[in-house]
């Protein structure tokens, strides 16, 4: 399991989202896409890596300091240029492990029910 | 099965006659032609050789081993454009769609007037898509084209608008169907050519910059698979590593005057159309495309495994992810532009990837927002009962009436731009003020070190450029051997 700097910085508040967009992942499942988002986060492309490090400390600080719910509620409607930006990554890489890797995920996480 | 070796062996430092700077659609093909002509040949690749059929087509797992940082690579603007880079021996031909469209007559002239491209021939670049199109097997798909292929005809044929199949560099087996294809990427195909005739392959080496006096180069400083450092000299380099790592090396090296200035791309929007029927092909694209707006935009089927429409409906995800239980009845197709927009790439010392910016005009923006609407109301017309748009705050299309509210809310600012061609950071040409390279691509202010890839266009093209790279660098190749043959 990923442990560098990057991870730490990156997989709480990666963890808080997936937690409010698919409430019903569980918690292995989750676990495992909080990894593979950080991992992806940590071989992006130097600038892109230096810039995402920084955004990711602040959001790490903030949802520390204030309502853990109320932040990743907010986070994911901040109208600035680049800030904005680190949300959607975050999510984007979620949803396509997630639905590449159990396809027949529900909407809220769970698992499909099994066809008998 | 790997062609490649690691050619230090236990020295640190090598010579070869020319160094051929990555594996792609540039340099492959350079890399046969030379060795075929009597050159004692190196290529160095930065990513790893995974053969065909090792990883799925267009998966995650595909783009951690074949693909530039996962494929998660950005041009910073407003809004940043993500693009995606191979890297891999073949470079992008071993991960693309496919597709081959010759390089248009009309752009070909363009460049040579506006660009003052010397000797660019168009009877000679025609003669060699023939002669690629034999040596990439480039065919139409037997019989039946997917069902996500079908419906983007059959919505173009009902709106009245131009579409078409575009052939891809496929050989299929005999009454094979539309996914029993094999690609016919370098790794099948120049690399091995290259190999049969002598050339070195060497994979896992990044070069990290090129020794450069008074003009001629005379080495590359290069980190190989295990971390260590090693030099090969050479008489002659091409540079093949793609529009944006071309320009990087270049900058690393010194070399600045007009490099990596002028980047241009074919931005994309995207939106998942969900239909009656089952419609998804996991893993592989739609082949027909809608030339209607040519040389404006184009309309054509992207990858659409389940990750991939979850991703397509990322940007309204609270609003559109009901939906994703339906993956199996979507598929995502994407609306291209030529755009007047460009962009930047520039090698900062003491990082090591690029910064990489791309600016899209007013213009660019008002003709992604009416080509998605296009696109919406092709779908429409293909029977698709909604359309899912790849921008915040769209809204679902499920009736004509509701493309005016798409366009309307549309704001380039918002949305999902990507694209998958990169070109035009070091043109070809002899214009001064805008041409890194000569007419057959050897760096003004230089003597032997050629560029011979994508960076070379001077515009994107319109149309997919792989069959345009492999024209104009096997027309680069030739004249190179037959000038150092007589020098």
């Amino acid at each position: 399991m990923p442990s560098g700097p990057a991870h730490r910085l990156v997989a709480p508040y990666a963890d808080a989202l997936l937690a409010r967009d698919l409430p019903a992942l569980d918690p292995a499942r989750r676990a495992d896409t909080v990894e593979f988002v950080a991992t992806r986060v940590s071989t992006l492309p130097t600038p892109m890596f230096l810039g995402v490090t920084v955004i990711a400390w602040v959001f790490d600080l903030l949802l520390r300091l204030g309502s853990r719910r109320s932040f990743i509620s907010l986070s994911t409607r901040i109208p600035i240029p680049f800030v904005s930006e680190y949300p959607r990554l975050i999510r984007s890489l979620a949803v396509a492990y997630v639905w590449e890797r159990w396809p027949d995920t529900r909407p809220d996480g769970g698992r499909a029910p099994v066809v008998p | 099965m790997s062609l490649a070796h690691d050619p230090f062996g236990p020295a640190d430092h090598i010579e070869v006659e020319v160094l051929i700077v990555g594996s792609g659609a540039g340099g492959a093909p350079t890399a046969a032609l030379l060795a075929e002509a009597g050159f004692e040949v190196l290529v160095v690749e930065e990513g790893s050789w995974v053969d065909q059929g090792a990883v799925k087509p267009f998966s995650l797992e595909q783009m951690a081993r074949q693909y530039r940082s996962g494929g998660v690579t950005v041009a910073l603007g407003r809004p940043a454009v993500a693009y995606t880079e191979g890297r891999c021996a073949g470079g992008g031909t071993e991960v693309n769609s496919g597709l081959y469209k010759r390089p248009p007559h009309e752009v070909l002239d363009a460049w040579r007037t506006d660009y003052r491209i010397a000797d660019l021939d168009l009877g000679e670049i025609d003669a060699i898509a023939d002669e690629v199109e034999r040596d990439l097997s480039v065919s139409y798909v037997p019989g039946e084209t997917t069902a996500a292929s079908r419906a983007l005809a059959r919505g173009a044929e009902a709106l009245g608008w131009r579409t078409g199949e575009i052939p891809r560099w496929m050989a299929y087996p005999e009454r094979g169907d539309a996914l029993s294809g094999r690609r016919q990427s370098m790794t099948v195909t120049y690399l091995p050519r290259a190999v049969a005739a002598g050339a070195a392959l060497a994979t896992d080496v990044r070069v990290e910059r090129l020794e450069i006096v008074d003009g001629t180069a005379r080495a590359a400083i290069v980190t190989r698979a295990d971390g260590r450092r090693g030099r090969i000299s050479f008489r002659h380099v091409f540079v093949c590593g793609g529009a944006i790592q071309t320009p990087a090396l270049l900058q690393r090296s010194g070399l600045h005057r007009r490099i990596g200035d002028r980047l241009a791309v074919h931005p994309t929007v995207k939106l998942a159309a969900k239909f009656r029927e089952q419609v998804n092909v996991d893993d592989d694209v739609p082949v027909h495309q809608v030339t209607e707006f040519f040389p404006h935009a184009s309309f054509g089927g992207s990858a659409s495994q389940a990750g991939l429409v979850a991703l397509a409906l990322n940007d309204n995800w609270r609003a559109f992810n009901r939906e994703i239980i339906d993956w199996r009845r979507m598929s995502v197709y994407y609306a291209a532009i030529t755009s007047e927009g460009r962009g930047r790439v520039r090698a900062v010392p003491g990082l090591r990837d690029p910064v990489v910016t791309y600016h899209l005009t007013r213009n660019d923006r008002a003709l992604l927002g009416a080509s998605l609407g296009r696109l919406a109301l092709a779908m429409l017309a293909a029977g698709a009962e909604e359309v899912f748009p790849s921008f915040r705050g769209a809204p679902i299309v499920r009736r004509p009436a509701d493309v005016a509210r798409l366009e309307s809310g549309f704001r380039a600012d918002r949305a999902s731009v990507m694209t998958v061609h990169l070109c035009s950071t070091v043109p070809l040409g002899e214009d001064p003020t805008r041409c890194g390279a000569d007419s057959h691509g050897r760096i003004h202010g230089t003597t032997n070190v050629r560029v011979n890839d994508a960076s070379l266009l001077p515009t994107a093209p319109g149309v997919n450029p792989q069959a345009t790279v492999m024209a104009i660098a096997i027309r680069n190749v030739r004249r190179f051997i037959e000038e150092t043959r007589v020098g």
